[in-house]
């Protein structure tokens, strides 16, 4: 029997709390995106991509120790590489126009 | 072998109904939500990076349902390289200063595309269920049986897919790499660079 298995509280497992734990990151997600979408400046949407990457590397992480699927890091690794890449690329945009590489 | 333990024998481990339901629900939420915005945006940078947030989210989508393959293209194509490329034509171009937000729904264009979701949506009916064996690659067994067992003695290659995907159908994937590769040329003209760098 693996740690995510064992039962905590009531018969609730590690893995339940795991997986309660990610639905909430996912419910915050849709509060981030209200930042994204209703701005003002582009600075916040910018942040509130990063944040929404952070969050979904967070998902991941959970998610893959949740239902014992050790891949899933591989693809939250993935996105908290490319997370940065996209913040750095709009940041570049909004700064100096033009130079966005 | 039979088809029907092949099936038993690669199936995933079924996770809790109920703690799925929640994060499946609100995923699918944020995912449609990110798609309206994207399609409604006014000002395109911010339409930019609300496509970034909608190809997080199915990724992470993609991942739920076991098919981390496709997560890690959704990842770096999408969110990557379209972001990226993007923002490059934006800076290419020039971007207008909007005064309201969202651009005003088209009536007879939402139609249409809500036409087009309810026939896809019909169809799903006809997809067979994960690991039903009866699902048309489990009643050919011949064909099946055939690729696993001689694929080594055939091609050499040890894993199947990749066997189909560089013996089998070398010449598809070819094609392919001709039409990655004149895309690559095509960013390169429009950098105005000769190496990527």
């Amino acid at each position: 029997m693996s740690f995510v298995e064992t039962t905590v509280v009531a018969g609730y497992t590690v893995s339940d709390f795991l997986l309660a734990a990610a639905a909430g990151f996912v419910v915050l997600a849709v509060g981030m995106l209200y930042r994204a979408v209703k701005g003002p400046t582009m600075q916040d949407r910018v942040l509130a991509v990063n944040v929404l990457g952070t969050n979904t590397v967070v998902i991941l992480a959970m998610l893959g120790a949740a239902l014992s699927e050790p891949t899933f890091l591989d693809i939250a690794l993935i996105y908290a590489l490319l997370n940065f890449l996209m913040a750095v690329a709009i940041s570049k945009f909004t700064v100096e126009r033009g130079g966005v590489l | 072998m039979s088809g029907v333990d092949l099936v038993a024998a690669g199936s995933v481990p079924q996770p809790v109904i109920a703690q799925v339901t929640a994060i499946e629900a609100s995923l699918f939420v944020f995912v449609v939500l990110t798609a309206i915005v994207t399609a409604l945006a006014r000002d395109v940078l911010a339409a930019v990076i609300v496509f970034g947030a909608y190809s997080l989210g199915m990724a992470a989508l993609y991942t739920f349902y076991r098919a981390p393959d496709v997560a890690m293209t959704e990842a770096a194509i999408s969110a990557g390289v379209t972001t990226i490329l993007l923002l490059l034509t934006l800076a290419k171009t020039t971007r207008i200063d909007h005064e309201v937000a969202f651009e005003s729904v088209n009536l007879p264009a939402a139609g249409a595309a809500g036409l087009l979701f309810v026939g896809l949506l019909l169809t799903t009916a006809e997809i067979p269920a994960v690991g039903d064996p009866d699902a048309p690659a489990w009643s050919n067994v011949d064909v099946t049986q055939w690729y696993i067992a001689e694929t080594y003695a055939e091609t050499g290659v040890e894993n199947a897919v990749m066997a189909v995907l560089a013996a089998f159908r070398g010449f598809d994937t070819f094609g392919e790499a001709v039409v990655v590769f004149a895309a690559g040329i095509a960013v390169l003209v429009v950098l105005r660079r000769e190496v990527f760098a």
